[in-house]
């Protein structure tokens, strides 16, 4: 394992019941996945994605509410945010592909599959570089 | 943290096989036992079940435990089923952490040896968590002891009725200019026969004699803001004289009954729009009813002799057979009342009309309801021809030829003549539709009510919590959440009553504690985070003399906070953080995920 992992920040309120709706489709995903469940992701400062990378985490997908979200300017605020990381993390010489932020609805099944499938073929793709 | 010796106790499910199946639990449970300061760690069949529960609290009362975890199936489900044995074990509820290996794990992980390794982590990951767990008090808020309903049908009158009886005032907004809904419109109602506008003229009567009820017709939602317990909706309602006037209705909670709509068939759908003589079921029973029984039954001045119903138009479509509507996914789903609605039109028909010949072309034929079976009987006594088709060869209408017995001319495949091209002449077919949701409109959009992929309203749980919304504080009642017919739809109105009672009767309601709060030692009066909060009160930064210095602090007001962390971001000397989820917290998580990799048993 080791760098493969994918943190999914999920937030409770969209991201999260639609990764339950994956599970009760029961539709099928790689096990390298590790959701964390959080009111909204605007919550983590630009350290934690860093920290998180810096920890041996492959990927992060950010998966927000988007236009949906329950907080008022929230979503804004962290696109806002993951830009700014994104930038960091290009600068530092890690590719920024691996920091995905998306929307992910209660029924979205079929995107949230989609996302760990790519995040998958992205971080494939480095351990092949590497 | 407080100070006190951490002792978790750790609980693996099996749900059944639904876990145990794909996750090697017992070495799950193993792993987690052999951690640090975990004293119980164990595995049970059915955690949710009374046995299951009484673990925790015997576990928690036997081993002085202080912390719990139990991973099982989505918190959605049983969080609070497990933080309330917590309770009863003598904890905080808080000090409770759930990890879902059944929807994220067990279902959605082929290989056995990745899913247990899997597991294996989380559960690592909420016991780091777990320590990091406080205490925390629910935030006691006032509620506003009056409940709106929206819609006024059967299911939004019942539930007022109700409402009313617990002594709580309610407010009814009603869109058209009188109540009842469709009901009103039928003559008799199946399956007692009885008068559909009686029915509504007895609750109407009822409802105007409460004082706690209002009503208002003609009116329509524009907005509405707040929370369980203090929800404001803004109404316009119009006036005798065209003009409109804007109201604002405070209100603890909203029973959505909206109902639903007949579905509309295409142009062209078994002729709908094409051939004057193609109806729908609804506009039948009307026209039924407006036809005196001494005259002849004439549909757009011809005489009806012989006449057709196809049933499962709009419902049970199927991909690649159907087209969805513009905007709207295919109705996959049965609409559960046609067909005996269809049996019993047929019947009224056939004993208003005993001339009238009448042929049922069906894909099924459901009448699963209490005494509904009779209607079949009763269709098939009256002499109703029965046909039957296969989706995919759905019955043709074409135009008949002119020396022909009908104007309508219908080809159908029929299964009970071994798949037999038949055609019948009939001069009226009538189009048994399905049921589609009716718009719920702004207060929808306003406090983001979820829909279910068929567009009906969706409740938390079909079976756990089957009247109540995710959005804390709004229940549904009738066919706004799913096709039923009218003993339904009272029974979920009923039902949506008593919660709204229970939850508006105590005079105020609990909210959850996930808001933010400040470390007073750490917080340097910067104000960065006050740019960051959209919500006007919840920050301030207040400023105090101590020893002859001026110290700003920010100080957080917890019944305007919403718990959405943006400031939490932005604290240079990380002072701020959400009860319950705090950033040390998800930290500690990351860090039990990256720890060394669990091995994987090869499958
Ligand atoms: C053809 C047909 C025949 C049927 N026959 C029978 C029968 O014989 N026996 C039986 O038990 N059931 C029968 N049913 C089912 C029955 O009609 C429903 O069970 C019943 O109407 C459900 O009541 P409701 O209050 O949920 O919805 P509705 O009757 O649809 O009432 C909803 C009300 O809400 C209002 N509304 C809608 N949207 C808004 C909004 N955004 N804001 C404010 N107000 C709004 C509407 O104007 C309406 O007054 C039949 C259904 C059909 C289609
Ligand atoms: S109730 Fe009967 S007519 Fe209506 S959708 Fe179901 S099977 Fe078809
Ligand atoms: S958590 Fe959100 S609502 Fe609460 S103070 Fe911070 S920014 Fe404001």
């Amino acid at each position: 394992m080791g760098t493969d992992r994918i943190l999914i920040l999920a937030s409770a309120a969209c991201a999260y019941p639609g990764a339950d709706a994956v599970g009760q489709a029961h539709l099928s995903y790689p096990a390298n996945t590790f959701v964390l469940r959080v009111p909204s992701p605007v919550v983590f400062p630009e350290s934690f994605y860093y920290d998180s990378f810096e920890k041996g985490i492959g990927g992060i997908i950010v998966m927000s509410c988007g236009v949906e979200c329950p907080y008022e300017g929230a979503y804004e605020k962290l696109a806002a945010r993951i830009d700014r990381v994104s930038l960091g993390l290009k600068e530092q010489g890690i590719n920024p592909r691996r920091l995905k932020l998306t929307s992910i609805c209660t029924v979205c099944t079929k995107s949230f599959l989609k996302e760990v499938a790519d995040m998958n073929s992205i971080l494939a793709y480095e351990g092949a570089e590497t | 943290m407080n100070s006190e010796e951490v002792k978790i106790g750790v609980y693996i499910c099996h749900c059944g096989g639904n876990i145990s199946d794909k996750v090697d639990v017992e070495k799950v449970a193993e792993d987690a036992g052999n951690l640090p300061d975990v004293t119980v760690s164990r595995t049970y069949t059915f955690m949710c079940a009374d046995p299951g529960q009484e673990l925790i609290v015997e576990d928690i009362e036997k081993h002085g435990l202080n912390r719990i975890v139990v991973a099982s199936c989505s918190p959605s489900l049983h969080e609070t089923t497990f933080r309330s044995a917590v309770v009863r074990g003598g904890l905080n509820q808080f000090l409770y952490e759930h990890v879902n290996i059944r929807e994220q794990v067990s279902w959605v992980h082929a290989s056995t040896g990745e899913a247990t390794a899997k597991a294996t982590t989380l559960v690592r990951a909420a016991i780091a968590r777990v320590r990091h767990h406080e205490p925390l008090s629910l935030i006691r808020v006032g509620a506003t002891s009056r409940a709106l309903v929206l819609g006024g049908g059967v299911a939004g009158l019942r539930a007022a009725l109700d409402l009313a009886v617990y002594g709580l005032p309610v407010t009814i907004v009603e869109k058209s200019s009188r109540l009842g809904g469709q009901v009103a419109e039928f003559g008799t109602v199946f399956p007692t026969g009885e008068s559909g506008a009686e029915l509504v003229r007895t609750l109407v009567r009822d409802v105007s004699a409460l004082e706690e009820i209002t009503v208002l017709t003609g009116a329509r939602v524009t907005g509405a803001t707040g929370y369980v317990g203090n929800f404001t909706v803004m109404v316009e309602q119009e006036r005798g004289d065209g003009s409109t006037e804007d109201l604002e209705i405070p209100a603890g909670a909203v029973i959505v009954a909206t109902g639903s709509r007949p579905y509309e068939p295409d142009m062209g759908e078994f002729g709908f729009g094409q051939f004057p003589e193609v109806v729908t079921l609804p506009d039948f029973i009307q026209i039924l009813n407006e036809t005196r029984a001494d005259g002849d039954l004439t549909v757009n001045g011809k005489m009806i002799r012989r006449a057709a119903f196809i049933h499962c138009v709009g419902s049970r479509q199927i991909e690649g057979i159907q087209k969805p509507k513009p905007g709207r996914p295919l109705n996959e789903n049965c609409s559960r009342i046609c067909c005996t609605a269809t049996l019993k039109a047929e019947s009224d028909l056939i004993e208003k009309f005993p001339g009238v010949f009448v042929y049922d072309l069906y894909r099924d034929i459901r009448t699963y309801g209490r005494n509904h079976e009779e209607i079949y009987e009763r269709a098939s006594r009256d002499g109703v021809s029965f046909l039957c088709y296969e989706p995919a060869t759905p019955p043709v209408v074409t135009m008949a030829a002119p020396d022909d017995t009908g104007n309508l001319l219908i080809t159908v495949k029929d299964n009970l003549t071994a798949g037999m091209e038949i055609e019948v002449a009939v001069d009226l077919v009538v189009l048994a539709v399905g049921m589609e949701p009716a718009d719920v409109g702004p207060l929808a959009e306003s406090l983001k009510l979820p829909a279910g992929a068929d567009g009906f309203l969706q409740e938390v749980h079909p079976k756990l919590r089957p009247v109540e919304m995710a959005v804390a504080g709004v229940v549904l009642a009738g066919t706004c959440q799913s096709p039923r017919d009218i003993e339904e739809s009272c029974a979920s109105a009923s039902a949506a009553a008593v919660k709204v009672a229970g939850l508006l009767t105590r005079g105020h309601v609990d909210l959850e504690p996930y808001v933010a709060r400040v470390n007073a030692d750490r917080c340097e009066g910067t104000g960065i985070c006050l740019s960051q909060c959209e919500y006007d009160g919840a920050l301030k930064i207040v400023e105090s003399v101590i020893d002859g210095r001026a110290i700003r602090k920010a100080v957080v007001n917890e019944a305007l906070c919403t718990g959405c962390g943006a400031c939490v971001a932005v604290c240079p000397t990380r002072a701020i953080d959400i009860n319950g989820w705090t950033l040390d917290q998800f930290e500690a998580m990351v860090d039990a995920m990256c720890a060394d990799p669990v091995e994987v048993a090869s499958d």
